[in-house]
């Protein structure tokens, strides 16, 4: 099981190229990342992998198995005149009700049922978002800043649920924050702007499920991935 | 609400009246072009009743013909927001029709039809249904992209669910249209009454135009006036008071 980016070609109106000839791959089912600096497309990427957009050149191979890959970002809303309550009864399978009463319950959202989404606040927002799409079935998601405004502690216990709960399927984490991307991803795709010759470079992260610190490791990992950038 | 919007609609009134006194003052006109006021109270005397019966089968035409064009709006709008070559050919079909003024569509709809109600509720829904097909269309072609990702990432998206939400999304500018439109309605009542109906107020303004009574237009205007700003009051409060229940 792999996602293979091979050749990826890409440019804006034609004339602005953002990615020339990248390849890389994520080799295994787990929770993987996808790093760089503002600006230099991880999410055009990443919509390209996810079939939104359309390379100039390239492909990408999904062998993560027989449901595509799927994409998120935190800018999503839900349908104003739902509650959440309301949503996830209409969106998620009707036997999934405990579990995902149990998920919101470990988010620690779960006295946002009766609220309609525009009530909550960013970061309730971001695990409202992220739970629909945990139930849906997919081989692949990618998460793009999907956590970015929840705080770190609440995202580092999410990370952890979501690497326990599904072990067979692939996660690619779009995130700015280097320590946690080195402290829970396992393999990590640092995106480089177009100008530099080589566009990708592929990193270990530590790949932790506990949140137990090989400090050396850790920092070792996080300045490899600070000098690729 | 609805006293402002009397008080505008007496300002308007009195404002409009006071010109037409002044400029009777001034250029020397007779009470014949200008009646005096004395004129025009007496004449309202004599013809209210008659004339606010008119009035309100002419609001009644106009409510239905406002919600006929609204239904109509609303699925060429539907129709029209498929990017496929029907889709193109709805739209640009709608957007030629009106093109035409309708007062010479007009009276191939009376030819055709006769003087009865439906050529009235026709011509009042051309009348106003364009600025909401522009607004319908408008608002079902605009993607709401970051509520139907979801949907289209999950294949769930149908098309009324991707209806539901765009107008759910646009509903202030929807409802600021149909607000707008139904003034449109009033005028369009009036229109196709003047033109050939055998009732209404429209038909009764014909019917004073032929006698050059000012008297009488002037009353029907009044009429006219107040009507429409006691509908658009209770059409804003209905409309607006749903949106605040929702949110």
């Amino acid at each position: 099981m792999y996602i293979q980016c091979k050749n990826i070609t890409c440019s804006y109106n034609k004339q602005h190229q953002i990615f020339k000839n990248i390849s890389f791959e994520f080799t295994r089912p787990g929770f993987h990342a996808l790093f760089g600096d503002s600006g230099v497309g991880k999410s055009t990427l990443a919509k390209i992998m996810s079939g939104l957009m359309m390379p100039d050149h390239g492909t990408i191979i999904n062998e993560s198995g027989s449901q595509q890959i799927i994409y998120t970002t935190n800018q999503e809303r839900l349908p104003g005149w739902q509650t959440i309550q309301m949503h996830y009864n209409s969106v998620l399978p009707k036997n999934s009700r405990e579990n995902w009463q149990h998920m919101m319950h470990l988010f620690g959202i779960e006295h946002c049922l009766q609220s309609k989404y525009n009530q909550l606040s960013l970061g309730q927002k971001n695990r409202v978002n992220l739970i629909r799409y945990l139930f849906q079935d997919h081989s692949a998601l990618i998460m793009d800043e999907s956590l970015a405004n929840v705080d770190e502690s609440m995202r580092e216990k999410i990370i952890l649920y979501i690497k326990k709960k599904f072990p067979e399927k692939f996660f690619v984490y779009i995130s700015h924050h280097v320590r946690e991307i080195c402290k829970f991803c396992d393999q990590i795709v640092v995106l480089r702007s177009v100008s530099h010759s080589t566009q990708t470079i592929q990193l270990n992260g530590q790949n932790l499920y506990n949140n137990t610190i090989d400090s050396e490791k850790l920092k070792k990992t996080m300045l490899e991935i600070v000098h690729a950038t | 609400m609805l006293h402002n919007r009397i008080i505008q609609f007496f300002i308007l009134y009195i404002s409009g009246l006071s010109a037409l006194f002044i400029i009777k003052i001034s250029l020397g006109l007779s009470d014949y072009v200008i009646p005096s006021i004395s004129d025009i109270v007496y004449t309202a005397n004599r013809i209210l009743p008659v004339y606010t019966r008119s009035v309100i089968e002419s609001m009644c035409i106009a409510i239905m013909g406002h919600i006929l064009s609204i239904i109509l709006a609303c699925a060429i709008g539907i129709l029209g927001r498929m990017h496929s070559f029907s889709g193109l050919l709805i739209k640009a079909g709608a957007y030629q029709i009106q093109a035409y003024p309708v007062v010479a569509i007009a009276p191939i709809i009376f030819i055709l039809l006769g003087d009865g109600l439906l050529p009235r509720l026709i011509i009042t829904s051309m009348i106003c249904y364009f600025p909401l097909l522009l607004t319908f269309v408008g608002v079902f072609t605009e993607p709401v992209a970051d509520i139907e990702h979801y949907y289209k990432v999950t294949n769930t998206l149908s098309w009324i669910l991707e209806i539901k939400i765009r107008a759910y999304e646009h509903q202030q500018k929807i409802l600021t249209v149909i607000e707008g439109s139904a003034t449109l309605a009033m005028v369009g009542t009036i229109v196709a009454e003047f033109l050939s109906a055998e009732s209404g107020i429209g038909h009764q303004i014909s019917i004073a135009l032929s006698q050059s009574d000012m008297s009488k237009v002037l009353i029907a205007l009044f009429l006219i006036g107040l009507s429409i700003s006691i509908y658009l009051t209770f059409l804003a409060w209905g409309l607006w008071e749903n949106i605040n229940n929702k949110a």
